[in-house]
Formats: structure tokens, sequence, C-alpha cells
């Protein structure tokens, strides 16, 4: 399995290599900049203030300019600034002769503070870019051995019921009752469909980190995602009691309705997984201003030291970590797909005891509905769609 | 003269076959078997079975091909098997005329409760039922009448177009395209909204409980569904 760096880490790097180009540029013009600022602020100053502070006011952009950008606009900086307070101020004013050779000094200064911070700078820069590898490196160290743990649990545990199952209804069959041998092919069933999805989960969540799964928005009602995954854990959720409130004026939004139905499936598998057999599990929707909210929650009286951020994270169980198993990466995999969309994810206690997990996706106005249909006129009634 | 049902697999896997083969044959289904979807047109051409099983993922053509060549002569119900990571192929299959889907893994009894539809279906096609039953409440199609209740409800011109392209589609994936195009025209084949909207509206008049249908099936991304009473 192939786990790629995570796309906070490898953005990170992404940007500061982005912006190392972009910063080039825009160093230069703000070393301009810089030395018409002071030299406005020197004109200011002429004949209140000595020369000295003058090129003093110099110097503060010089080691300005050294400070945000590399070596290059700091020397253009000390350049100019030399130029503009050699032209304007130092006298003979408007030549670029020197009579003092204190001014050769304030210039070597200026010069020198210039390269000097920008090669300060320049290494620290440096520093904190191998760190951000270096983090890089650690983060996808720590998914990839997390990962390996919760294989060699999450798999090897099943495997090893499959395999003994089977071999046993492979060479004992006749000495096994007829129940015994459905209750071992159940639980090689069982367990195999389990696994399936485990190894799904682990795919789709490799594939969303690495940017492999394209999202292919439509319109789409949260009522009909809701009802499919509702359908789809209806097994699972037998033993909790459900409640669904969907408004009936939820506005469609539009997105990749296969995934965002997978997002809130992880939701409901969630509950049904961590909470004890009877729970009541709320499912519902609100509109917001900008987007609508989709919560699962749970009055499980459940534990109140569960780190809300941390359970989003990939392969961390909350402190509730049962033998109800699982890769961990349900509720990763649900953050990622409504991050993919615009939205968040996040959790909450709920006040009485219990969980509430959220996700929010942003609503755009959808296109009018043609009222009529082009086919013949039936002499009916024109729809009206209800919003 | 062999008088069961024959039922064409057409899957590269050995030991998927396998499995489909036993369980279909204890079953009293006939299996014709093909590993390749060359070999999978060819014997739908001269086993003529009364269902195709055709998996997605085939070594030398597209099982979406294979649909496709099947559907240009037969009506014969075709029930792909697809992974969970092939959506869009699925929606394709849809497109080329497949007519139920199977996700792998599978339990076989979700199989034989497609192969038992689908088979119900072929049988039925052309008989036409023109009144359709919910729980609690019926749709002439011929008269363009509903009831809920007992109690005659209003369904709109498009909601009446709408139901009753899924109605000749029954028990069948109709893709969001294919009832934009029947309802709608061509030109709104991409107004998914639409569907969306009228769907919402056919369930509150129509469905027990339109929370949970039972009947106005969505398929996640794909399209839609009309469960007769009696496949439930």
């Amino acid at each position: 399995m192939d786990v790629r760096q995570t796309p906070t880490a490898r953005d990170s790097v992404a940007r500061i290599f982005k912006a190392r180009t972009n910063q080039r540029w825009i160093g230069y013009g703000w070393a301009v900049a810089a030395t018409v600022a002071s030299t406005l602020v020197g004109f200011a100053m002429r004949g209140r203030f000595d020369l000295v502070n003058i090129a003093m006011v110099y110097l503060l952009a010089v080691v300005l300019v050294a400070l945000h950008y590399a070596r290059g606009p700091a020397v253009l900086t000390s350049i100019l600034c030399i130029a503009a307070f050699d032209v304007l101020f130092v006298p003979p004013q408007g030549t670029f002769t020197v009579d003092d050779v204190q001014y050769v000094f304030t210039f070597a200064i200026m010069l020198t503070v210039g390269l000097v911070i920008s090669y300060l700078v320049a290494n620290v820069r440096r520093q904190a870019r191998e760190q951000a590898a270096l983090e890089v490196a650690a983060e996808t160290e720590r998914i990839r051995s997390a990962l390996l743990a919760s294989i060699s649990h999450d798999l090897r545990t099943p495997l090893a019921v499959m395999s003994g199952a089977s071999s046993t209804l492979a060479e004992a069959a006749e000495k096994l009752s007829s129940q015994e041998r459905q209750a071992l092919a159940r639980s090689i069933f069982e367990q195999s469909r389990d696994m399936a999805e485990r190894v799904t989960k682990v795919l789709q969540m490799t594939r969303l980190e690495t940017g492999a799964i394209q999202i292919d928005r439509d319109w789409t009602s949260v009522g009909e995602v809701a009802s499919s995954a509702l359908g789809r854990m209806s097994e699972r959720l037998a033993s909790h009691r459900l409640i669904v409130e969907l408004p009936d004026d939820l506005p469609l939004v539009k997105v990749d309705a296969v995934l965002v139905e997978q997002a809130l499936g992880n939701l409901l598998e969630n509950a049904a997984k961590h909470t004890p057999a009877g729970t009541v599990v709320r499912l519902y929707a609100k509109q917001r201003t900008n987007d609508l909210v989709v919560s699962v929650e749970d009055y499980s009286g459940g534990p109140s030291d569960v780190d809300v951020e941390r359970i989003f994270q990939k392969f961390a169980h909350g402190a509730i970590e049962t033998n109800a198993g699982g890769v961990g990466l349900g509720l990763a995999i649900c953050r990622a797909i409504v991050r993919l969309h615009g939205g968040n994810a996040w959790a909450e206690r709920v006040p009485a005891g219990g969980m509430v997990f959220r996700f929010s996706l942003p609503i755009e106005q959808p296109p009018g509905v043609v009222e009529r249909s082009p086919g013949p006129d039936d002499g009916l009634a024109p729809d009206y769609p209800h919003r | 003269m062999d008088l069961r049902p024959t039922i064409l697999i057409v899957e590269d896997e050995p030991e998927i076959r396998r499995f489909l083969r036993f369980s279909l044959g204890a079953e009293g289904y006939r299996v014709v078997e093909s590993s390749t979807g060359r070999r999978g047109t060819i014997d739908a051409g001269t086993h003529k079975p009364d269902v195709a099983i055709v998996d997605l993922g085939l070594p030398d053509v597209d099982g979406v091909e294979v649909v496709r060549h099947i559907r240009e002569w037969s009506p014969m119900p075709i029930i792909i098997l697809s992974a969970r990571s092939q959506e869009r192929t699925k929606i394709e299959a849809f497109g080329a005329g497949a007519d139920d889907y199977v996700t792998k893994p599978f339990g076989i009894s979700e199989l034989l409760a497609r192969i038992r539809v689908a088979l119900r279906h072929a049988v039925r096609s052309g008989s036409g039922g023109d009144v359709l039953r919910f729980e609690n409440a019926t749709v002439d199609l011929d008269k363009r009448t509903a009831f809920r209740d007992g109690q005659p409800i209003h369904l709109t011109p498009i909601e009446f177009r709408l139901i009753a392209a899924l109605a000749r589609h029954v028990d069948k994936v109709v893709t969001h395209r294919q009832l934009l195009a029947e309802v709608w025209g061509p030109a709104h084949e991409r107004d998914t909204h639409y569907l969306r909207i009228y769907m919402k509206q056919l369930r509150d008049k129509l469905e027990a409980d339109p929370v949970r249908p039972k009947h106005l099936i969505t398929e996640i991304g794909v399209g839609y569904r009309l469960a007769a009473s009696d496949s439930l």
C-alpha cells in the first residue's frame, strides 16, 4: 500500500516553492516602493532632522525588504536607497558626487545590513523548508505505521476467522451439524464483507488524498442522499432507535451525490458502531445562510473525554474504542469528501450526553425549472414545482 | 428439452464463476460461462440466455461494450457486477442498456433476488401493468387518475409523465439522462434538478414514508428505479 503525503504537509511545501517564484518579482516591486516611500518621508523630514536620520529611514527600508524578500530585492533596495539619498539629500544635491567621506561609510553600512539580514532570513527560510519536508516525512511515516498496524489487526483477525472456518468446512464438514456448518459459513460471509468494506475505505482514503478522485457535481437532494444512506445502513442501525428530521423545503445542493452519500453513510455507520444498541440516533438537516448542515446526533450519554478534533483524523479511534473494529477512516473520509465540496465536517458534544457529527455543504441557487414539458398539451393543469 | 432458465455469466475470475455455477445450479438454473467479453458476446447469441450477468471489469473488452453488443439485438435482462469504485462505468452500462446491478462483494441471496426480478420482468414485459400499487396509493396510467387512502389525489401532467416513464422500465434502473429525455425532452438531459424536485413531489404524494421510499427508489449517482410491489 502506497501511503502518500498528507495534503496539508504536501501543500505547505508546494506553497513555499510557489511563493518563492512569485515573491521574487513582488520583492523587486517592493524594493522600488520602499525606496520611494522612504524618499517621501525623507523630504518631509528635511530641514528639521539631520541627514543621518534620513539615512536611518533608508536603512529601515533596506531592513524591511531584506526581512521579507530574498537577497536580490535587498541589494536592489540598498542601491536604490543609496542613489536616492545621495542624489536628493547629500550635498551637493542633484549630483552623484560625494563630498564627505562619512557618507561613503553610511552607504557601506546600508549595503552590509541589507546583505546580512537577507542572508539570515534566507537561512531561516531554508531551515523552515527542511523542517516542513521533515514533517511531511514524519507524517507519512506515522500514517504508514498506523496503516500497517490497522491492517495487521483489522484484516488479520477476519482472515484468521475465514481461513479457520472455511478449512473446518472443507475438512470436517461431515462431523458438524447443519446448524454448525451454517454458522461457520455465515461467519465467513460476514467477515469477508466487513473486510471488503475496510479495504474499500483504505483505498478511498488514499484516492482522496492523492487527488485521484474527481468530483462529479450535479443537483442533488439531501433527502434522497439520506434515504439511500439509511437504506444501506439499515441492517447496522436495526437495533438503534432512529429519528429522521428533514425539512420539506431543503434546497438542492450541487455535489457529487455518490461521495456525499458515502460521507453521510460513514457518519451513520460511526453512530451504529460506537453507541450501544437501543441508543436514539437522530439524523437531521438544517439550512443556514450559505450552507446546509447535516447532523447525526446520538444520545448515548457517551464519553465526555473524546477529543472532538482528533477523531476526524486518520486512524484515530475515539476513546470509545471497543472491539467494534474498523480502520478508523470513516470520519476522515467524510471530512475529506465534504472539504472537496467546499464544506467542512466536525463533531460536538451533546450537553445531555452523547455526540453530534455534522457536515456542511455550500448552497448555490439552482437554475429555474421549466414548468411545461415540450410534449403535447394534455389539457390538465400546468405544473407548479414546489420549492 | 431443457426447460430450466439459462443464465449467462460473463466474468473473468474463475473462482467467482465457480461459486456462481454452484449456487445458480443449486437454484435450478442452467449456467453458461464466458471468461472474456468477446466470448460472452458470442455466447449470448448462441445460447440465447434468459438473463445475462456481466462483470464490468473484463480483461479484453469493456463490460459496457458487451452490454451494448447484446442490446443491439436482444432485450434480454442484463445484470452487471460492479465494484464500489466503478460508479461512473456503472452509469455508462445503464446508458448502454443494462437493467440492474449488484455491487461486489455480494451475497448470493442478493444476486438471486435480482435474477428473479429480471426473469419475472422478462415474462411480464409487453403485458404492462397499467395500475401501479403503492402501500396506500394507486396510480392508473391509462385513466390518468391517482388515489391515496381511497381519495382521489391530483398528479400534474409532468408527474404522470414521470411515473409513466418509470413504469415503462419497472424494476429497472433508469438513468437521470434517460428520464429527463423521456419526460422533458432531449434538450433537458442535463437538468437533473427537475428530476429531484418532481421525484420528491411524487414520493410525497405516493409513498407511505417518503423518507424511506419502498417503490420510488433512488439509485444514487445513477438514476431511479420503480420497484414493483411484489418485488419487495
